[in-house]
């Protein structure tokens, strides 16, 4: 299919905001059944490029070929009609609106009045086209993220479809959701698709992708074809190589800590309807992981123990005393810190400072004794954490919403070991995030488990969890399936645990 | 030139500049404009708004609204003629006027800060029921003959040229920036207003900042009351009815977004100038006052649209720049 005439090609676009030089005469060419996956770090240019194929931004210089025929893309609207068509790792799905109303909200040439049989009828088709199953008359409120995208992408394909750009779907999926994703992307490719995958996760990159094109600080640094299997490793090292400009060594390093005093104790905790029989001990400079698929309750576990949605069963000690934990005021003062996973939505005021969100939490301690806030101490904590978790910006006084994923992230961790927590609850901390800010976060996580922390660790990222863990609880649909020593938790169990099947040694190992 | 674009590419540098226009147009076409009198007379047409709009600027950055304040203002007011003319003394019915406002207030943050209610619906109630209460004490009536003091309170200088009520204003003000701008408690609501999940989740006693808010807007708007009735000099069931709108607007031609998160007392005390200055200008160049009111709205309208479009053309304009740069000049 890859010989067949190019459907979109972008030649020699560059383009600069302000100071930032955020493409540099890049050249790319999609064809007709193949995946492109585009990797690089974040800020490597990737989101620029997405914006100029969809219309959102005009290039610069360079020109946009489609069928061969430059084309000037004028908003999003234009690139649809073009067939040009992206989703993103958070689909934007209307939550009241049925999954045919959602597929097919994008038409407005359907006349006055809906003919819902129709409606339902083409929706299903086109489902079923994709291989999915889902009702199409349910609201999409209820919908888990994999099926959210899978609506987009019928959506996509209900305006026929020829470039779908998809800018990290995997980011928000678990495992098994990733493979029913793949399945889809597929299909789109039998059917003539040409497909831009966008992806952070080495592996399905290398799994999905046809040809794989590197970026970094807005220059194309290589575009090659996937190597045959036995060549396949090779090639996997040389592209992260290129990616971040340098050799990577371990990105996983939790160094061994001798296990501290036991810190936290959770005795069948439960939120009726959310969560329930949920049963762990922490010990001080230890790290649990929390996993499971997506939907698994894992997030609702830390919000209870950080008082944003309490629990109702079960009791809670923290070093030997007895606590209700209500409220995250109080969960602050008690020492326990929650890193959200919704960064620009929970986590961080993105029109305000990097030094006004670090010091959110603990904003009493810069207070003078007339409550005025004390600058410069402020100031001084968030030089402290910049250079000590390498946040890179040329002022804290920037706001937090111009800074690339990983910097956002980190200023989050500065945020919380502000606080001094005992217990850092971290939620998908390396979610969305590139190579190396990952690898900076496994490392700062590494050492603060070894400044004595307890670390209840969140992730949907397997390897992750395995690399970074003491010992991992797996949940599944708000029920705690099994706790794993590291020596117990291979994948294969862990994944097997988390999708309901049974597994002698987790019984045994649950009481 | 770069500083001055910035200067007027920020809303309160177009306000400064606006109100420089129609102050020189005023200065020019009146003789004895830019006299302090003048200048007194205009602040104090309008000084009872002008305080309230000091809290109300706090209620809209934090995302919320206080649509009761005018309500309230002529609540309390007829309270304490009510008190009055029952025979209570003046002093006693001002301070149950007050606490009039307190309860009023903290009726409203019951309802907004424990039960969660949307503020706009429960301030629009507070809208209705207080001017109802108004109404329930003193039906039709007008009462006044207060005491001499309480008048002179309100219609005499205090302070040099200054009334009472614009000393109040002034001490307002300076405490009204020194905490939305300086103090930990301004920070939150801040943040608040601009997200307040992030807040929230982050330790802020998010619903105690909304309730003190609407305690503290309740009891200025029922002091503003109070110094209304005095410059009067007598009290009605529909007195300062539909101020709150007024209010709102000096606020949101200050800059302060209506979705929270954004704006400055700065802002706000030059759009109230602008106000004062332009339908004072305008009044001397025989428009009506619904023209006034108009070319307000107007200019209201222009408010939220000038600083849109001033970010459009920058970029525009960032762009032409790249595009007449020669191609090869490297990158960063």
């Amino acid at each position: 299919m890859a010989d067949a005439p190019p459907v979109f090609e972008i030649q020699h676009v560059s383009k600069r905001f302000d100071a930032t030089q955020a493409l540099e005469d890049v050249s790319l060419t999609l064809h007709p059944g193949e995946v492109h996956a585009l990797i690089g770090e974040n800020g490597a240019g990737k989101s620029t490029l997405i914006k100029i194929m969809t219309g959102v931004h005009p290039p610069d210089t360079g020109t946009l070929l489609i069928d061969g025929t430059p084309r000037r893309i004028g908003n999003s609207q234009e690139a649809q009609s073009l067939g040009v068509a992206a989703i993103y790792q958070e689909p934007m799905v209307f939550p009241d609106l049925n999954v045919a109303e959602n597929i097919f909200i994008s038409h407005r040439n359907r006349g006055l009045l809906v003919h819902w049989g129709q409606l339902y009828r083409e929706a299903e088709a086109i489902l079923a086209q994709l291989d999915v199953h889902l009702d199409v008359r349910m609201p999409a409120r209820g919908l888990t993220l994999a099926a959210q995208q899978a609506v987009e992408i019928a959506k996509a394909i209900s305006l026929h479809v020829r470039v779908l750009i998809m800018d990290e779907p995997t980011a928000s999926l678990s495992a098994h959701e990733v493979d029913q994703l793949f399945r889809i992307i597929e299909s789109l490719r039998r059917q003539g698709v040409a497909i831009l995958f966008i992806g952070h996760r080495m592996e399905e990159v290398f799994q999905i992708a046809d040809r794989i094109t590197v970026l970094r600080d807005g220059r194309l640094i290589s575009s090659r074809l996937r190597a045959s299997a036995a060549e396949l490793p090779r090639q996997r090292e040389q592209v992260i190589r290129e990616m971040v400009g340098r050799e990577v060594g371990d990105f996983f390093a939790k160094s061994a800590v001798p296990r501290g005093p036991l810190l936290l104790a959770v005795r069948d905790f439960g939120k009726t309807g959310v969560f329930s029989g949920v049963h762990f001990e922490i010990h001080q400079g230890e790290v649990l992981g929390f996993a499971g698929l997506i939907g698994a309750r894992r997030t609702d576990v830390g919000l209870a123990l950080f008082g944003v949605e309490p629990a109702d069963q079960g009791t809670v000690e923290l070093a030997g005393n007895r606590v209700r934990i209500h409220s995250p005021e109080q969960a602050v003062r008690l020492g326990i810190a929650y890193v959200t996973e919704d960064r620009r939505g929970l986590g961080l005021t993105l029109p305000m400072s990097i030094a006004t969100n670090i010091t959110l939490p603990t904003l009493r301690r810069y207070l003078s004794t007339l409550g005025l806030v004390r600058r410069r101490e402020e100031q001084q904590t968030a030089e402290e954490y910049r250079g000590r978790l390498m946040i890179r910006t040329p002022s804290v006084d920037l706001e937090v919403g111009k800074l690339s994923g990983g910097n956002q992230q980190k200023v989050m961790l500065s945020k919380w070991l502000n606080a001094q927590p005992r217990l850092l609850i971290l939620d998908e901390p390396t979610r969305g995030i590139d190579v190396r800010a990952k690898a900076e976060v496994h490392h700062i996580v590494s050492d603060l488990a070894a400044q004595g922390l307890a670390i209840l660790l969140i992730s949907s990222d397997l390897p992750e969890v395995l690399a970074m863990s003491d010992r991992v609880l797996v949940m599944r649909e708000g029920r705690q399936m099994g706790i794993f020593s590291r020596s117990e938790a291979t994948q294969e169990r862990v994944m097997t645990a988390a999708m309901g099947q049974h597994d002698p040694i987790s019984q045994a190992v649950q009481r | 030139m770069q500083l001055r674009w910035k200067f007027v590419q920020r809303w309160e540098g177009l306000l400064a500049l606006l109100l420089a226009v129609i102050v020189l147009y005023n200065a020019v076409s009146t003789p004895g404009y830019l006299t302090v009198n003048n200048w007194v007379n205009l602040f104090q047409l309008s000084i009872e708004k002008i305080i309230v709009a000091l809290i109300m600027t706090f209620i809209i950055i934090n995302a919320e609204i206080d649509l009761s304040v005018a309500s309230v203002m002529g609540f309390s007011a007829c309270m304490a003629g009510f008190l009055y003319a029952g025979g209570m003394p003046m002093e006693g019915a001002l301070g149950v006027a007050l606490l009039a406002g307190v309860a009023a207030g903290l009726f409203n943050s019951f309802w907004i800060g424990v039960v969660g209610l949307p503020s706009l619906v429960v301030t629009l109630s507070g809208l209705i029921g207080y001017r109802g209460l108004a109404y329930v004490l003193l039906e039709d009536r007008s009462i006044g003959s207060f005491p001499d003091w309480f008048n002179r309170l309100g219609q005499q200088p205090w302070l040099g040229p200054f009334p009472f009520a614009m000393l109040v204003f002034f001490v307002l003000l300076v405490f009204a920036i020194i905490i939305l701008q300086y103090s930990g408690f301004g920070r939150y609501v801040f943040v608040i207003g601009n997200n307040q999940a992030v807040a929230r989740y982050s330790g802020v006693r998010v619903q105690r900042t909304k309730m003190i808010l609407f305690v503290v807007s309740s009891t200025l708007a029922a002091l503003a009351g109070l110094l209304y009735a005095a410059r009067l000099g007598a009290v009605r069931g529909d007195m300062a009815n539909g101020f709150e709108l007024d209010i709102i607007t000096m606020v949101l031609l200050g800059g302060v977004s209506i979705f929270g998160g954004t704006g400055s007392l700065w802002g706000v005390l030059l759009s109230v100038l602008i106000i004062l200055n332009l339908r004072n200008g305008m009044g001397l160049a025989n428009f009506s006052g619904h023209v006034q009111t108009g070319v307000i709205g107007a200019l209201l309208i222009l408010s939220v649209l000038v600083p849109n479009l001033a970010a459009t053309v920058r970029a525009r304009w960032s762009q032409r720049r790249l595009r007449s740069r020669p191609a090869a000049e490297p990158g960063r």
